[in-house]
Order: C-alpha cells, then structure tokens, then sequence
C-alpha cells in the first residue's frame, strides 16, 4: 500500500517534468538544446549533492537547516588552509571536506545525545557555522586558485560537465542505500516510528549521527564544486540553500513527518525546478515571475498526489 | 528568526575581528586617499586592461537586445539605474533594454541569470556585480559569445567586461564622507560603520580609502567597528541600533555605505533619541533620506546621481556595440551628460560626487 502511494506520487512528478519539458520546449527555442540542459547541471549539482541526503534526514522525521552554513564554512577553510595556512591544493580539500563533516556530526550529536529537535539544533547551527564561516574568513574573499582546480566546477569530462559525473554518482549511491540496504530500512524505520524502531533493535542514535555527518559531509562537498565553479571563496556562499535542497526533496514526495520517500522522488524534484528556473526565464518571464511559478507548481504537484492518493486509499 | 541569530553569532565574533587593526570591511588592495585639502593630482594614464568579445557581428546602428542585471531588484537605487537605462533606450531608439535581477544581493543567482540570457542570445549585457571575482568566468563567457558587456555601479575583473562605468572614484568619495563626518562631530570622536556585507567590492574599497583618509587628514576620528547588515531593512535598523546601545557616549557618528543602510541608521538614531548626539553620514538617495534631513537629524547625504549612472552605461553600451568606443580612446559620448572621461585604462568617470544637504535635497526625486 505505501510502496503503491509512493510510485504514484512519481509517476504524478514524472509526467509534470514531461509536461513542463515540452512545454518550455515550445515556448523558448533555446531550451531543449544539449549545451543548455548540461549547463543546467552545473547550476544544478551544489544543491542536488545537498538533497539527496536531506532526503534520508527527512525520511527520518529530521531536518536539517544547517547545510547551507556548513557550505559556507567549508569553503572558507578551503580557502583559508590553502591561502592562509599554506597547505597543498588536494589537502586544503581534505581538510575542508574533514570540517564539513564535523560541523554535521556535531549536529547529529546535539539531536541524538542531548535530544534536541532538529529543527532548534540545525537552526542553532545554521547560525553557528555562518558565524565561525565570517569570522575565520576575517571578512576577505580568498581567489587565485590554480587553474587546474577550475576543471570540477567549469571544466568536462567525455563532453558531460565534470560536477554531472560526481552527482551522477551519488545519486545511484545514495538510491542504492535507502533502497535495497539495512541503513536504507533502518532510516525509514526510524522515521516510521522511533519508539518502535528502538524496540525492534535499530541503532537508532548511530544511524542518525551517521546520516548527519553525511548531511555535513555532502554541503562540503557542494562547497569545494562551488567554489570551482565561481573561483572565489566567500563567506556568504550556501545562503539560503537549506531551503532550495527542502523544497526539492519535499516535491519529490518525501514526508515531511518522516518515515516516506524516495532518491527518485527528489531526483525528479531537483529537475523540475531547475528546468522551470531555466525554461521561464528563457522563456522571457522574469525571476519574480519564475519564483511565483515555482511556488504554484509545488502546491499544485503536492495537490494532485494528495487527491490520488486519497483516492486509491479511499 | 534566521537573521537575528547570525546578528548573534555576529557580534560573538566581531570582537576578534576587531584585533585584525585594520578596518573591517576593508579590502586589501592599495588605497589612494585625495590630498586633505586642494585640487585632486591628475592620475596617469593606464593602457586599456578590459576584455573583448570573440566574432562580435557587426551592430552599428542596429536595433540591439540589451539586458541589465543589478545586484538585485526592488531597491531604490536600482530603480534609479533602470529608470535611467530605459530613458536612455527610449531617447537613442535602437536598443530594447530589459532589467532583470536577483531579489537578493546572491552571487548564485546572479550568475545564473546572466547565464540565461547567453543562452537565450542578447546582444548586450550590463551589469552590477555582487563580486568581482564571482561573475568573471559567466562574463567571459557572454564575450566568448560575442556579446558586448559594461558594467556599472560594481565592477568584475577588467578583463571579464569591456567597460565600466564608475559613478565617483573611490577616493573621492571616502573624502566625502570623512570630511562630512569630521565637521559634523567636530574633527574627533568615536564612529562606526554600517556596511552590506564584509566583501562586497564597493564598500570595501570605500572602506579602505576612507581609513587611509581618515588616518591621513582627521586622525582624531576613531573607528570603533564595521557591521554588516546585507542591503537589509530591518538588519541595518538592528545593528544600527546595536551600535548606539552597545558604544553608548562614545559612539558620535555611523557611516552608513548602502542606500539601505543610511536611511535605517537614520531611523534608529532618531529613535533612539540621539540626534545632535549621533551623526549620521552616509550614501544613500534623496527621497529616502529627505525625512531625516528636513527633520535635521542628518546633516549630509553624499551620491552621485543612479538616473545618470543608468543613462551613461546604456550610451556605453551602445557605443562599445558600434564600435565607437574602441580600446584606447580618452572620451565617450553620453547623450545628455555630454563627454565623459575614460579613467584607469576601461572606465569611465560619471563625475565628482554630490553631497545633498537641507538646502538643496528636496530638489531631487529618486
């Protein structure tokens, strides 16, 4: 019965991304072009890599606000282990990448040892990480990055943007995991009903400090793409991404109460947003217009799923 | 919520950024503060360091396709520039200028917009950056395109855009500001400074020429600390008002460096009950500030006009597209602002900036 709702909740977005491709196609000449759609993907990949594991958090009945800020610190160490501390390139990434995934374990510290909801721990942290984000940069952007490092974010492989490989990637492996793996069955445990899931013998506590070291280590991993893509380190990067990756994964059908969604649903999710950003504005609808669209498609979408939904329960 | 708890964290933290020494919010590159007093010494002259755009069609006197992406959208000040833009459109009659921008100072989407418009095939580009470094490699990729792009307002690397139209020199404005400032609290005294953020490029380099300025001509002038409040209405309020709790006497003037940020520093001074004790000096637009002065709560708005700004980037623009302005010329023709001088190899000066007081600011209306 949930497996039936939730295919139905996909089949539902998967037509609307058909529906929404065709008809920009339609309306603005230059969209349905290959150049476009992976330039698209580049735009595409920071929040994506952020999605897909929101969507485990999500499915746990977390959320988790903070990834945004975990973007922004990340490439400040980046920058700042290279630049200021003089670390080789490839370490400076490992370094950054290493605090990414602190700043989300400390988060799923918070929530599991001292039982703070999500929501207060992560909008806490949210402030936190900006804040250690400004102050480690001392306020200066950091540039001059070799030219080598621009290849991840500017540069291709076999003719396909760089970043589309890394998120081609994650996204199998993240569906792999919440699909066919215990950890998988162990998150929607979780989200299903906590109590229980503890009863059963889960290990609750560990796989949500995992889950969130992979929220952390997934934002520094945007972090180290962003800051290819744009060559320059600030620390306002990341700003308000949490919700970008939030209304993604919650359009591709993901419970917000836990316990429900697919890597498919968020996938298609992602899509659609970012082929309606793009397409309107191609279209000639300026960004006012664009975000007024996206706001009526979410409710829409979510809408429809509800009625069927009721419907094939009823 | 979001935002006052990075106002929180913020203040955490700006008390180690206040061991840095220098101003924070400052850039890092050479200053050149304006002698105290007298004319300005005249700069050398630099060869053209801008970009160029690759198998450029041929557009003179064609009807061109222009869009303009500020920083963001529904601000005063970028109103101004748009409205400017489109007189401008209007009067040459070639060219169909559209504005579209961010509705927040975001690099992200700034880039992605401009990004759109390649894709969709403009003729022209003009643009206000939200950092300098940021937007080059979409620019250089709308002049792989053949595009013509100039910049206003604030600029990217020069050789990310062909020209750009500066509305005041750095240092002028700086010696503007520091000098309105010294005579209102009387040549000494503690200020601080309300910014948008740390690492916006305009507003670190004024920051920077004003501490070479203020250390230069008014030593006595202490700066107690720079806050940012994002080109943010309530934001700037709220540090503004912070600043005045937490500095007490010892606070007697706030510079505010964004239209945003001058009008609500304003506000929270006369709020707060402190006008004649607190100055406020700052950029801003007149109509936003016209309350404050005629109340006499603020004495001196500096700016330079954004209407023109707007109009002499459009002329620019078609220019650069006719081929009229070419590397290496000393002048352009601006329609009603007449010629304008090409400063620091691809600039191009608007002029001197202006300093709106009781006496002439409600002769202005934008």
């Amino acid at each position: 019965m949930r497996m039936k709702s939730i295919f139905r909740h996909e089949t539902i977005l998967f037509l609307v991304v058909i529906a929404a491709l065709v008809i920009l196609s339609i309306q603005a000449e230059q969209f349905a072009t290959i150049d476009n759609l992976l330039n698209q993907g580049r735009f595409l990949t920071e929040v994506s890599l952020v999605a897909l594991i929101m969507t485990f958090v999500i499915v746990t009945g977390g959320i988790d606000l903070s990834v945004g800020s975990i973007l922004g610190l990340s490439a400040i160490v980046l920058g700042v282990a290279w630049k200021k501390l003089g670390l080789p390139l490839p370490l400076a990434i490992l370094v950054a990448l290493s605090v990414g995934t602190l700043a989300g374990l400390f988060n799923g510290i918070i929530i599991t040892r001292f039982k703070v909801p999500p929501l207060i721990a992560t909008l806490a942290t949210l402030a936190l990480y900006r804040g250690l984000a400004e102050g480690i940069s001392q306020a200066r952007s950091i540039r001059g990055y070799p030219e080598w490092f621009f290849v991840l974010g500017q540069g291709e492989f076999f003719g396909i943007p760089t970043q589309l490989w890394i998120v081609a990637f994650f996204t199998l492996l993240t569906g792999f995991i919440l699909t066919y793996t215990t950890w998988g069955r162990a998150t929607y445990a979780i989200g299903a009903n906590e109590t229980a899931a503890r009863f059963s013998g889960i290990a609750v506590d560990k796989t949500k400090l995992f889950i969130y070291a992979a929220s952390g280590f997934a934002a520094s991993l945007a972090a180290i793409i962003f800051v290819s893509r744009v060559s320059t380190t600030r620390s306002d990067m990341g700003m308000g991404l949490e919700l970008d990756a939030i209304t993604a994964v919650v359009l591709g059908g993901t419970s917000i109460f836990g316990g429900k969604g697919t890597i498919v649903g968020t996938f298609f999710g992602l899509i659609l947003i970012q082929i309606l950003k793009n397409g309107l504005s191609l279209a000639g609808v300026k960004s006012d217009g664009t975000y007024i669209a996206i706001g009526l498609v979410l409710i829409l979408t979510l809408l429809i799923s509800n009625l069927f939904n009721r419907n094939s329960e009823g | 919520m979001k935002k006052y708890l990075l106002l929180i964290s913020g203040l955490l933290f700006s008390s180690s950024l206040a061991l840095a020494g220098d101003w924070t919010g400052g850039d890092d590159l050479p200053t050149n503060p304006l002698p105290c007093s007298g004319p300005a010494p005249a700069g050398e002259a630099k060869p053209y360091d801008g970009g160029s755009p690759t198998g450029a069609p041929n557009r003179k006197g064609k009807t061109i396709t222009v869009v303009d992406v500020p920083k963001l959208v529904g601000i005063g000040y970028f109103s101004a520039t748009t409205k400017g833009i489109l007189d401008a459109a209007a009067e040459m009659g070639s060219m169909n200028a559209k504005t579209d921008g961010p509705s927040e100072a975001n690099i992200d989407d700034q880039i992605t917009l401009i990004d759109n418009y390649i894709t969709q095939g403009v003729d022209g580009v003009l643009f206000a950056a939200n950092d300098p470094g940021a937007i080059a490699p979409v620019l250089k990729k709308a002049l792989s395109k053949g595009i013509n792009v100039v910049g206003y307002d604030a600029n990217s690397d020069p050789d990310a855009r062909q020209w750009f139209v500066n509305q005041a020199e750095f240092n002028g404005i700086a010696k503007s500001l520091v000098d309105n400032m010294a005579r209102e609290i009387g040549g000494s005294g503690g200020v601080a400074i309300v910014t948008s953020t740390f690492t916006t490029p305009n507003q670190a380099r004024w920051i920077a020429e004003m501490e070479a300025y203020s250390n230069k001509c008014h030593p006595k002038l202490e700066w107690l600390e720079t806050v940012e409040a994002q080109e943010d209405n309530i934001l700037s309020f709220n540090q503004a008002n912070t600043l005045i709790n937490k500095y007490g006497s010892d606070l007697k003037g706030i510079y505010g460096m964004t239209s945003v940020a001058t009008p609500a520093s304003a506000d929270a001074v006369t709020q707060a009950n402190q006008c004649g004790n607190i100055a406020v000096v700052g950029l801003a637009t007149p109509n936003a500030m016209k309350p404050y002065v005629n109340s006499g709560c603020v004495e001196s708005v500096v700016l330079w006009n954004p209407v023109d700004l707007g109009y002499a980037a459009a002329y620019v623009l078609r220019a650069v597209a006719d081929g009229d302005l070419k590397p290496g010329a000393t002048s352009v023709n601006a329609g009603k602002l007449g010629e304008l001088q090409v400063i620091n190899g691809s600039e191009i000066l608007l002029g001197a900036p202006y300093t709106f007081n009781k006496g002439n600011i409600n002769d202005f209306d934008f």
